[in-house]
């Protein structure tokens, strides 16, 4: 199949679930004994991710005209903010997230909202694929020359189909992996083409117990300044 | 007792909320369920088809492999077109589409097996 139409299908079966989520929320003010307000925070965080999803694409034609601008940028406040916004939906699957940052902050260089959603989206794939009342992981330390931002899952190991089709698609295309719903297959295809954009070392290491996604972002020269 | 099995948290709870008063158990995977199976058995499952790690496919290949799990009513909650299969020998009941279902159609299913 062409990669282009193969993308799109990917991409519209993704946005699928959160529609498909809220169309069902929505039905549910009927349904639920829950207060409204507890609906309304569901909707507001689903549509978030919807969002989100839709300007991730929006981005993808954005690095094809190069006008994304790079720049040293501090990553910890770009995790502590994608952290921030993912809160609600690791506290609300029963997920905890243990963060740690290694070493003295450093700058790297990136574009802020590229990085961001790299993040975003490595972060979104460790909340589905880490089991209840599980944790995930996202570690930042320096290695050589690059800042390494990971993620880690502890949840069931991917298959190894899954893993083949990861490894061979990753960056060039969208993997059928993105067909599982709510997998954030398009997510890690995100991720990979926006560090690819930032001149990133992008990789996966499967553990017997889940996997670890990481990004290796060049240490920004301004960052001797400090 | 029904057994909701979806990694979509969101979705099951709509699922859950849909079948009333009855008492409702959520599962994220394939593998939590079953093995709540040993707890005792529900009086139907209403299941996501391509779940985290064994998918329902492969759920319903193990409730089918024993006699007393492969009386259990299934109905499939899927976004996934699965027209053309023969699921009933497996004990799939009905299917519902996460695109279009709603919660009287889940709980016409619950009035009907439970």
């Amino acid at each position: 199949m062409d990669v282009e139409v193969d993308g799109i299908l990917v991409a519209a079966h993704e946005l699928k679930e959160p529609f498909a989520t809220l169309r069902q929320l929505a039905l549910s003010f009927d349904e639920m004994n829950a207060s409204n307000e507890a609906i309304r925070e569901k909707m507001v965080s689903v549509s978030d991710r919807a969002i989100r999803q839709v300007n991730d694409l929006l981005r993808l034609r954005r690095l094809e005209e190069g006008g994304l601008e790079m720049e040293p940028v501090a990553v910890r406040p770009v995790c502590d903010e994608v952290m921030r916004e993912l809160e609600y939906l690791f506290r609300y699957n029963q997920r905890e997230l243990f963060v740690k940052y290694v070493g003295k902050e450093r700058l790297v260089s990136a574009n802020r909202e590229l990085l961001r959603s790299v993040v975003y989206n490595f972060l979104l794939n460790a909340v589905h694929y880490t089991g209840n009342e599980m944790r995930a992981e996202l570690v930042v330390s320096p290695v050589r020359d690059r800042v390494r931002i990971a993620v880690r899952d502890y949840g069931p190991a991917l298959p190894m189909d899954v893993w083949r089709e990861l490894k061979r698609g990753w960056v060039e295309k969208p993997t059928s992996i993105a067909m599982r719903p709510g997998s954030s297959g398009l997510g890690l295809f995100i991720a990979s083409r926006f560090s690819q954009y930032m001149n990133a070392n992008v990789g996966a290491v499967r553990h017997r117990d889940g996997t670890s996604f990481y990004v290796d972002l060049m240490k920004s020269q301004q960052a001797r300044l400090f | 007792m029904i057994f909701v099995v979806d990694d979509d948290r969101m979705m099951a709870e709509c699922v859950a909320k849909a079948c009333g008063e009855k008492e409702v158990r959520i599962f994220g995977d394939a593998l939590a369920a079953v093995a709540a199976l040993a707890d005792g058995l529900p009086e139907m499952i209403f299941m996501d088809v391509m779940l985290t790690g064994p998918d329902g496919f492969t759920m319903l290949n193990e409730l089918a492999s024993y006699s007393d799990t492969m009386r259990i009513p299934v109905v499939l909650v899927t976004s996934v077109e699965i027209g053309g299969l023969n699921l009933a020998e497996y004990g799939v009941v009905g299917v519902l589409s996460k695109d279009t279902m709603k919660p009287a159609e889940v709980r016409k299913y619950v009035k009907k097996y439970c």
